[in-house]
């Protein structure tokens, strides 16, 4: 695969649980503060819905999937659109790698799921300047 | 080949392994000889969510009736499971604690948690339900727990 030069970020679109929030405020920490120039929020719905616009930025970019549970709806929904899955990561795993990290809440986050949810998007920001070619990293998604 | 009795609750299904004890909160028991494996039922896992961490007493710890036995974090809970009888923990699932995830996958199998030593397994056998005992109570509770969520 060529240098790509947008990442999309998948975030879960689930309701009522923490680990889909923590999914969530990674995806804005990603897009808005960290990468905004270099990656680009995908929003679970229009893929659903068949939006147009979405379906071909999912074809366009590698997409990086940051899923709340193990039933994978982000991950699932990329390959059915025909997506290149740069790198699938499910937030349990994550917060395996943090147990002190254990978030609650859903509306609001409480402060573990705000620091797991900024250790996942540090892990996403090392994946996407690899995907980039930045950091010394491979130039191949 | 294990055989089950099966049930679908809402669009959940159940199943529970024909070949072994168990007890109303959701422990299995198997008797192998002269140790008896340990674990979850498929139930268990569905309704407390995927496995975070799983910590297990370590071997050669002597347990009584009630004693715990494991801990499970689950998305949703922390929970302590107890032992179903007394004896003596022989052997542990490593890989149930390193990855918790087959505990989801494979509750009757992979997933099992350890084994103890059964010492009077005749006489603590009969404090353990049947399959058909603890199917009986696995479909009320999903059933109040479909409800529950409606």
């Amino acid at each position: 695969m060529s240098k790509a030069e947008k990442i999309n970020i998948v975030p879960c679109s689930g309701i009522g649980k923490a680990f889909g929030s923590v999914s969530r405020l990674a995806a804005y920490y990603i897009t808005e503060d960290d990468h905004p120039s270099d990656s680009k929020l995908v929003p679970l719905a229009l893929l659903v819905l068949g939006d147009k616009d979405t379906n071909e930025t999912v074809l366009a970019n590698p997409s990086i999937t940051i899923d709340g549970c193990k039933l994978q709806c982000a991950r699932k929904m990329i390959g059915e659109c025909g997506g290149h899955i740069a790198k699938d990561l499910v937030v349990l795993d994550v917060y395996r790698e943090h147990p002190d990290m254990k978030p609650s809440g859903v509306a609001e986050l409480n402060e573990a799921g705000e620091k797991l949810a900024r250790a996942l998007a540090d892990k996403v920001d090392s994946i996407i300047d690899q995907s980039l070619g930045k950091n010394g990293g491979s130039k191949n998604a | 080949m294990i055989e089950y009795l099966e049930t679908t609750v809402d669009k959940f299904i159940f199943k529970v392994a024909k070949d072994r004890f168990y007890t109303p909160e959701g422990l299995w028991v198997l008797n192998e000889d002269s140790l008896v494996r340990i674990g979850v039922t498929d139930f268990f896992q569905q309704r407390n969510g995927d496995i975070a961490f799983v910590n297990l007493q370590p071997i050669d710890t002597v347990l009584k009736f009630d004693d715990e036995l494991a801990s499970v974090e689950t998305i949703k809970v922390n929970l302590s499971l107890v032992s179903p009888l007394a004896g003596k923990i022989i052997k542990i699932n490593k890989n149930a604690e390193a990855k918790p995830e087959i505990v989801n996958q494979d509750p009757y199998g992979e997933g099992w948690l350890c084994q103890l030593s059964a010492d009077n397994w005749p006489e603590e056998s009969k404090k353990l339900l049947s399959p058909q005992q603890y199917f009986v109570i696995m479909k009320k509770e999903a059933e109040e727990e479909v409800k529950k969520n409606e």
